[in-house]
Order: structure tokens, then C-alpha cells, then sequence
């Protein structure tokens, strides 16, 4: 019989999920993932988190209620750095202990420590760590891991070929949409901001669409120490956009007691402020905010957007 | 040049003569009150965590006094102390003031100490190494001294006869400190009033209750930000215990110089079953310290954290099953700059209650088996 | 015949109806509360204007704006549907036609607008529930049974301001009994109030914005003088409070709509008589996935004009309008 193992479609899941499935099914076992966020996930979530807790780590808890019955092992490394002499959200390196003492009845947990915050060196025994709760076989477990990255590689490739330069020669408004891929990938929380602007006529972009390389080379003109993966990625993404001027507006999706936005957010937003001229919004959500204020909100930036083209197309033709 | 630091409870007393003895002009900020938090309130981020808006005030403050330096603390984790300075050197610059910032990491290599003792000479001008290391150590014993005879406030407060008689004479330590310079004077002081502390008159068959205090250290060591929880206690008369002060966390850090003691090990070995790792901040030690707790048969435990404060978030979900198998009572309370003083009041009133009927009861039981 | 465009502003506490001839004067302006009844108060404000206007009065368009504009639209036909936000600046453009911050605070929303040379430049809007906003007034009359109208020149009588802490409305509460426990006064304890609310609307939104004279101060709580003062107190500025502080949004949506009738030539609007009309609203919840969307249908003289609620458009898409004119 397959061994089944669940992955959470929250958290880092938005970033590397296509690494983890194919690694997973690479070594034969049968991947299950949680359902798209819905209402009983956010509920659950909700019911089953400690209050102070932020949204998306209350989300995280949602999935794993969703699919714990159904397999074998869940998927919940503990991840304290994904880079070298970089740190991640304390809540995550938390993570399995958080889970472990909110939720009873779990199957097998698969907590293993990835930590890159030296080296990369201990990569390997990650991987192997992991791929033991599925084969004896080292060799297979590394080849298993080798695919999965190049097809991880590979779709990041993918998104990046689609790139700034093409969007540049049409004419419609280029926004850019930033914050934890979470965030931005999960459509119940940000209740399809993506999709609004769309339907706005503007083009929407994401950090991820960035050169990974531009993103570091401009995060280490910044004056401090961004010693948070996210961090130095939204902070490169915003002098990138500062530097590049290719870009109408910029949005950045936060959520309520997220300590390390209460943090980036802030810089991000001064750094556009003071180097640029791009309009900038924050919107923070919460379990409770109405889709009526985003809609709002939104509708305005686009406005604004608009509106300030009028205005600087009307000064040349006077001028 | 007049160096200022920020406020965590008693350190400015360590920090302040520290300073005098490198013959460096000192200006501590003012105790902290409504205006420092307004002010930190006004110009930091809206969702930061209160101790960084408080610090922010505390500069502002000493700024208006005249320190035109700043001396800080940063880097330390994963947690946003780490942006502190990064943010409040630009708020303040942003404000329009013109000083300088030393900003002190980690030891985690001979590198940072050495970079540390560079950033001492500039301050001080002071060249001689072994100068900067006695000062060191007397910092170091400055800070346990003052953090002994705090704890001892806290235990005689709940035990003295004529309520007030304690506060009284720690306001009157306070003044003693302003008006004193360097190592000598003030450890001086601190004995002095340790002395007289020692002879309030207490009751010593006063049956009192002990509850232990863990969480982020902010929140533990400065009264101003937790509205003086352990002075309410200890009206109430209850002994009240901090897991974590000042001094314990610098000798945490420390730990490797042979005449330097923490609890660090025994903290970590009574959270392993809990959390076994870092994940920041203090989140390890509030697991660890509420297990001590717990054996060492203290009536309960208060958790305290700055709203969205991230490691003790973790902590605190993992509190709920230490507090059901280690039959410890555990009260949590968040703050930040919009806790009011009615509510905050009526929660401790009520966990004191809690405890003195569980001790009750659990007296009780005692009698009703042994008879 | 005079020609006129009609503004219908729906918020969460006061429906606003406004008419502007077609020189943009004020005809007639209208507040009326809505109570949790946006259909009634709609119909209501309408029927209370077309009773008030005189009969030769012809309207040629209709702008719609506030968290219900959607319906307001779907009910009376709008030529333009424009949020708040946008409504309010090009009102407050056209009051004071160099200003550089607008200050807009009403029942459960707040915001702050900052505009250059005419246009809007950057805005915000409260993110923690109702920290700067007119229900955490209210809420407080209500509680030491004082009407919200007095408030303002109580607070003005004020010698001894109190700090009242508490980022919601519900721990502001217990704060504020507990300073009235403690002996302080009426006047003072008002006071501390339209204080707090102002430090809250100025940690909230007012944080990092540039706020530059001239500022008009708009929205439903504009006409409470306490605040006023406050503001103007920790700004250190002068505030101007415009003629229709309290109606704004509508104006903007006269402006708007004026302008969008000037383009197309024509207007959907139903005319003044569809107030008559008989409005339900029949709700449900589909199961069709665990989203569980609560999905409105919406009818006029029962005739099914328009379908919302369902995240996925298996249900709106049905019907001619379009999903982004739905809320």
C-alpha cells in the first residue's frame, strides 16, 4: 500500500510546493494536500489557534484539521533558515510544536530541521532525514530530490521569462503586488485582490517575477541588516522597483500582527515614499475584514493611478 | 559627549555608572511615563511591538535632556530587536536629531568583542584593554547586585507590616542613584539600602503565595510597561519571582567566562520535553522557567508579551499543555499601548483569588487524607 | 426645467442624498440615518427629495457611492458607481480647490486623503476596526446617556483632559468607566475621548502622511466641534470644516455622475419614481463547495435584477451585470 503524506496548502507551501509534491511522489508515496482555503479551513483555523497568533499561521492549523485523518505523515519541517546567515519568521521555526500541543489525534509529524543559517552544507542530511520516513535507499533519496529541484528550477524559470520587458510595451497600468507569497497566493485571504486588479484592465506583478539575483544585489544597497529572508526580498523588490521606475503602483498585502511586516512593511513603504514617486498602499487584512473595504480600496489606488496620468499628461500639453 | 540608553527596569543603573567610570558624561532618560510612550507611539510603525515604541521615546526624551549619543543593543535574533536600530536611527534622523549611535551585537565571535571594545574606545578614549575588561566585570557585578536586592523588594514587600514602608524606601533609592557617580558610590548604595531593607519589619508567619513571572524580558523588567504588575502583586501579598531580568540575560549570554553562572542549562533542560530549540526571543526560557516553576511548587505563573510579540506566540501555545500536565495555574497578559489599567487590574485580582482558593483547597485534601 | 444630477452616498450608519443643478449648486442635501435597513433608508431619502423638489425639476443622472453603492445602483440605475474614497476628494476639490489633505471620518470608516495639485496623491483608510471612526463616539454617548449632538460642545468645556486608553471601542469603554469611578468629570472625560480618537485616527492613518494646510475635515463626525478642536489642537493647523461637511460623498457622486452623463449622452437612471418600487432581497447559502458563499438575490417588483455573494460567479455571472458591479 502507498504511504500517504498530507502538506498543508498554507505557509511555504505557496513557495515551494512544487519542490516538496515531486520529491514526495519521486519516492513513491502518494501526496495529499489540503483543500484551496475556504470558509471551514479559515474557521477551523480560527477555533483551533491561540488568539495572538496572525492569520496565516491560524490558516496553517486549518489545513493540517483538513487533511490529518486522511494520511500517514504530515509535512511540518521545522524551518529556521532557508539561506545563509538568514532567519525566517520565529513562528515557523515553532511551528510543529505549535501544531503539536493545539491539535490532538495527529498522524506521524514529519518535523525535520531545515537550517541553512551556517551553510548549505547540511542540505544533504536534510534531504535524507526527510526522505527516510520513505526509503532506506540514500542514493534514491538524493536522485528523488534532484528531480524534484530541477522541475522546482525549472517552473521558476517559467515565471520569470515572463517578464517585465514584455509587459513594458503595452499600455496598460503595471501594478505591483508584494508581500509573503502566502499572502499573495492565497485568493480566500486576500479575497482575489490579484483578480480585482486584473479586471481593473491593469497587469499585476509579483515579486516573484523578479530576477532572484536583482532582488539580492538591491537588497544589499539598503543601510541595515535585513536578516530575514522576507525581508531582504520585499526590501530588494522595492529599491528594484524604485531604481527601475517600470512600474505604476505598488500594493502591498499584509496581514494584522504579522510582526515581521509590522517591521517591512514600514521600511518599504518609507523607501518608496522618499526615493519615488509611485503611489503605494498598504492593506492589511484580518479574519475580519470585509470584502467591501478591500473593493474600496482598490477601486481607489486604480483610480488614483489613472487619475495622476491624466494630470501629468495634461502639464506636457500645457508645458 | 552625553551618552543615553534605553530603559529595561534597573539596567540604567549598571549602564549609567559603567559609563561614569569610562569618563563618559552620562544623561539616563527619564523614568519612562505617558509621554515617552506617546511620543514612541507616535513616531514608530503602528503595528511594532511596545518595547520598541518605549525605547523610541526614552532617545526622544534624552535627546531634549542633551545626549547627543546613543548607545543600544541590536542584532541579537530572529526576532525584530534585531531592526531596532536599523528603524530608530531613522526615525530619528527623520526627527531632525544629529547624534551618534553605537550599537552593540552579539558576542558570538572574538571578532564582535573586539569590535565591541572598538566601539568603547571611541566612546570613552580610553586605549587600555585591561581598563575597559575590570569595567567590564564591574558592570557585570553592578547589575547582579542591583537585580539581588530587587529580588529581595520582591520578597519582603508582600511580608512587610506597614504597607508602603518597601516602595518608600526604593523611591528614596532611586533619588540616591541620580545623585551618585560611578562603580564605587553606587554599589555603596545598593548596600546600603539592602541593609536598611533588610530591617523593615515583617511577618514572617504570613502565609503568601508565589507566583513566578516568564516572558519577554521587556515586558518582565519594566514596570512602566507592565503597569507595575509586581508592585500590585506584592500589595496583595504575593511573593513574586522574575524568571528573567537583566543581569540573567547578560550572564546568558556570557556564560562561557569561567566565573560567570546562569541558569541557562537548567532553563533548557526543563523545556526539552515542550521546545527543544531557539525560535527566538525568550519563547524557550518562558517554556523552561514555567516548568521550574511548577516544581519548585510556585502557586502559579503570569506569561507576559507585547501584542504580536512572534517567539512568545509559539510559547504560548505550547503553555496550555504545560499547564495541564504540570498542574500549574497560568495567567497570560498582553500588552501594549492601549492597555487599560480597570481591566488589567480585575485579571490579576481574580488569578490571585483563583490561587488563594486552590491553595486552599489543596490544604484541605492534605488534612482530610492525614486524618 | 431645471436640470439637476442626483448623488446617493449609502454608508454603514447615514444614507446622504444630494441634488446639483447643472451649474453645481447645491439644490438640497439629505442625511438620514440608515439603521442597518439600506434598501428602506434609499427608498426613503428619495421619496423625502422628490417630495421637496419642485415639479419642474428634471434629473439627468445619477452617481452612487458609500459601502453600498452596488445596491444603491442596482436599485435606482447609476451612471456611475464610484467608491468613497475618489467621491470625497473630488468634492472636497471642489469646495477648497488647493487643498492638500482631506480628513474624512464617519460612522465605521475613516480615512485620510492626501492631494497635490489637484489630484489625489496617496490615501488610507483605518485598518483596526473602530479605533478613528464615529461609532467609537457613539458608542460612548451611549454609554454615559449623553446625545452624540451635545458632545462636541461639552468637550469644549473641558479644563482638565483625561487620557482614555483603548485601541476598540469596547476597552475604551471599561477605560472610560473607570476614570468616571475615579471622580473625573463629565466635560473632562468627553474631552478624553475626542482625544483619543484623534490620536488613534493619527497613529492609525495619519502615520508617515505628510498632513499640509489647507485641511478640510468632512464626514459624519465633522460636525462635533470637540474634535475639530482636538485636531487642530495636535496638528497645530487650522481645519476647515466646508458648508456640507456631513454630505460630501454624495457631492462627489453628482460631480461624478455630471461628468459621466456629459460623455455618454444618456443615463440609466430609473427616474425618481422608482422609490415606488417593491425591493426583497431573498438570500441563501449554496453547497457546492465548502466555501459556502451566502448568495443574494435581489428583486424589484418581483423581477430578479441581479445576483451576489458567490466567490466563484456561478451565480452572479447569470444575470446581465456584470460581476464587478457587484459588491
Amino acid at each position: 500500500m502507498t504511504v500517504k503524506v498530507g502538506i498543508p496548502r498554507a505557509l511555504l507551501f505557496h513557495e515551494y510546493h512544487l519542490l516538496w509534491i515531486s520529491f514526495f511522489e519521486e519516492l513513491g508515496a502518494q501526496v495529499i494536500i489540503s483543500e484551496k482555503t475556504n470558509k471551514n479551513i479559515i474557521g477551523e483555523g480560527i477555533k483551533n489557534t491561540v488568539d495572538e497568533a496572525c492569520i496565516p499561521v491560524k490558516l496553517f492549523h486549518g489545513h493540517v484539521l483538513n487533511i490529518k485523518d486522511k494520511v500517514d505523515y504530515l509535512f511540518i519541517p521545522r524551518i529556521n533558515s532557508i539561506f545563509k546567515n538568514e532567519h525566517i519568521c520565529p513562528k515557523f521555526c515553532g511551528l510543529p510544536e505549535m501544531i503539536k500541543n493545539s491539535i490532538n489525534d495527529l498522524p506521524t509529524i514529519i518535523d525535520t530541521e531545515i537550517n541553512f543559517v551556517k551553510s548549505k552544507n547540511s542540505l544533504k542530511n536534510t534531504i535524507y532525514e526527510i526522505g527516510k520516513y520513505f526509503s532506506n535507499d540514500y542514493k534514491q533519496i538524493m536522485s528523488a530530490y534532484d528531480k524534484a529541484y530541477l522541475k522546482f528550477k525549472n517552473s521558476k524559470r517559467i515565471i520569470k521569462e515572463n517578464p517585465f520587458s514584455e509587459v513594458n510595451m503595452l499600455n496598460n497600468k503595471k501594478i505591483m503586488i508584494m508581500g509573503h507569497p502566502y499572502n499573495l497566493y492565497d485568493p480566500y485571504i486576500n479575497m482575489d485582490s490579484i483578480d480585482k486588479i486584473k479586471s481593473m484592465g491593469a497587469y499585476v506583478l509579483t515579486p516573484e517575477m523578479i530576477e532572484d539575483q536583482y532582488i539580492f544585489d538591491y537588497a544589499k544597497k539598503f543601510d541595515g541588516r535585513l536578516y530575514w529572508t522576507f525581508a531582504r526580498k520585499l526590501v530588494g523588490t522595492a529599491l528594484y522597483l524604485i531604481d527601475k521606475k517600470n512600474i505604476d503602483g505598488i500594493i502591498y498585502v499584509s496581514t494584522f500582527g504579522c510582526g515581521v511586516d509590522s517591521v517591512v512593511a514600514d521600511i518599504v513603504e518609507k523607501l518608496i515614499r522618499r526615493k519615488s514617486d509611485i503611489p503605494f498602499m498598504l492593506v492589511t487584512l484580518d479574519e475580519h475584514s470585509g470584502e467591501a473595504g478591500i473593493n474600496t480600496r482598490i477601486e481607489a489606488f486604480i483610480d488614483m493611478v489613472k487619475w495622476r496620468d491624466i494630470s501629468e499628461n495634461n502639464i506636457s500639453a500645457h508645458g | 559627549m552625553k551618552i543615553t540608553f534605553p530603559h529595561m527596569g534597573n539596567l540604567y543603573i549598571a549602564l549609567k555608572a559603567i559609563f561614569e567610570e569610562l569618563g563618559v558624561g552620562v544623561i539616563p532618560p527619564p523614568k519612562c511615563n505617558k509621554r515617552t510612550l506617546e511620543l514612541g507611539t507616535r513616531y514608530s510603525p503602528e503595528l511594532m511591538c511596545m518595547p520598541f515604541k518605549i525605547t523610541v521615546g526614552n532617545y526622544i526624551e534624552s535627546i531634549e535632556n542633551g545626549a547627543d549619543t546613543l548607545f543600544m543593543w541590536g542584532g541579537c535574533d530572529v526576532c525584530r530587536i534585531g531592526f531596532y536600530n536599523t528603524l530608530q536611527k531613522d526615525i530619528l534622523k527623520d526627527l531632525g536629531y544629529d547624534i551618534q549611535m553605537i550599537c552593540v551585537e552579539p558576542f558570538e565571535s572574538i571578532q564582535q568583542i573586539k569590535n565591541f571594545l572598538k566601539k568603547l574606545k571611541m566612546v570613552s578614549g580610553e586605549n587600555n584593554y585591561l581598563k575597559f575588561l575590570t569595567i567590564f566585570i564591574k558592570g557585570i557585578k553592578l547589575l547582579n547586585q542591583v537585580d539581588e536586592f530587587e529580588d529581595l523588594v520582591n520578597k519582603i514587600r508582600p511580608r512587610q507590616i506597614i504597607k508602603g514602608e518597601v516602595d518608600k524606601l526604593y523611591t528614596k533609592f532611586e533619588g540616591e542613584i541620580k545623585n551618585v557617580k560611578g562603580y564605587k558610590e553606587t554599589l555603596n548604595i545598593i548596600k546600603q539600602n539592602k541593609e536598611k531593607l533588610k530591617k523593615i519589619e515583617i511577618d514572617n508567619n504570613k502565609d503568601v503565595l508565589k507566583i513566578g513571572i516568564v516572558g519577554e524580558i521587556y515586558t518582565v523588567v519594566e514596570p512602566f510597561i507592565n503597569l507595575e504588575l509586581i508592585k500590585k502583586l506584592g500589595d496583595m501579598g504575593v511573593e513574586v519571582h522574575r524568571s528573567v531580568t537583566s543581569s540573567e540575560f547578560i550572564n546568558e549570554q556570557i556564560d562561557f567566562v569561567p566565573f560567570i553562572h546562569s541558569s541557562k542549562k537548567e532553563v533548557h533542560r526543563a523545556a526539552s520535553p515542550y521546545l527543544d530549540t531557539e525560535v527566538g526571543g525568550h519563547a524557550r526560557n518562558t517554556i523552561g522557567n514555567t516548568v521550574l516553576y511548577s516544581e519548585k511548587n510556585f502557586d502559579g505563573v503570569i506569561h507576559l508579551l507585547p501584542l504580536t510579540c512572534m517567539p512568545e506566540i509559539v510559547a504560548q501555545s505550547i503553555l496550555f499543555t504545560v499547564e495541564k500536565e504540570k498542574n500549574i495555574p497560568i495567567l497570560k497578559l498582553v500588552l501594549d499601548e492601549m492597555t487599560g489599567e480597570a481591566g488589567y487590574l480585575t485579571r490579576i485580582e481574580a488569578f490571585v483569588d483563583l490561587l488563594k482558593r486552590r491553595r486552599e483547597s489543596i490544604f484541605n485534601e492534605k488534612m482530610l487524607s492525614r486524618s | 426645467m431645471k436640470k439637476c444630477y442626483l448623488g446617493v452616498d449609502v454608508g454603514s450608519v447615514s444614507t446622504n442624498v444630494v441634488v446639483m443643478d447643472s451649474d453645481e449648486n447645491i439644490v438640497d442635501t439629505l442625511y438620514i440615518r440608515t439603521q442597518g435597513k439600506p434598501i428602506q433608508a434609499v427608498k426613503d431619502g428619495l421619496k423625502e427629495i422628490e417630495s421637496r423638489l419642485d415639479k419642474d425639476v428634471e434629473i439627468l443622472g445619477l452617481g452612487t457611492t458609500g459601502s453600498g453603492r452596488q445596491l444603491a445602483s442596482v436599485m435606482l440605475g447609476a451612471d456611475v458607481v464610484k467608491n468613497e474614497i475618489t467621491a470625497h476628494g473630488i468634492a472636497a476639490l471642489k469646495c477648497v480647490p488647493d487643498v492638500n489633505t482631506i480628513i474624512e471620518i464617519g460612522g465605521q470608516d475613516s480615512k485620510i486623503i492626501l492631494l497635490r495639485n489637484g489630484i489625489i496623491h496617496d490615501f488610507a483608510m483605518n485598518t483596526v476596526c473602530a479605533a478613528g471612526t464615529g461609532s467609537f463616539l457613539d458608542r460612548q454617548a451611549e454609554r454615559l446617556n449623553i446625545p452624540i449632538q451635545e458632545f462636541g460642545s461639552l468637550a469644549l468645556k473641558s479644563k482638565a483632559p483625561v487620557r482614555i486608553a483603548g485601541r476598540c471601542a469596547v476597552f475604551a469603554e471599561s477605560d472610560m468607566i473607570h476614570k468616571q469611578q475615579l471622580g473625573h468629570n463629565e466635560e473632562d472625560i468627553i474631552n478624553g475621548l475626542c482625544e483619543a480618537l484623534v490620536r488613534n485616527y493619527l497613529n492609525n492613518l495619519g502615520k508617515g502622511k505628510d498632513i499640509r494646510a489647507p485641511i478640510i475635515f468632512q464626514g459624519g463626525v465633522s460636525a462635533n466641534e470637540g474634535i475639530k478642536r482636538a485636531f487642530e489642537k495636535i496638528l497645530e493647523q487650522e481645519i476647515i470644516v466646508p458648508k456640507y461637511a456631513d454630505v460630501m460623498g454624495a457631492i462627489g457622486a453628482c460631480l461624478l455622475a455630471k461628468d459621466e452623463v456629459s460623455k455618454t449622452g444618456k443615463t440609466n437612471f430609473l427616474g425618481l419614481d422608482v422609490a415606488a418600487s417593491d425591493f426583497s432581497v431573498k438570500s441563501f447559502e449554496c453547497e457546492n463547495c465548502p466555501n459556502m458563499c451566502e448568495v443574494v438575490e435581489f428583486y424589484r417588483d418581483d423581477e430578479l435584477v441581479a445576483r451576489w455573494g458567490d466567490k466563484c460567479g456561478r451565480w452572479s455571472d447569470v444575470k446581465v451585470l456584470s460581476k464587478e458591479k457587484l459588491a
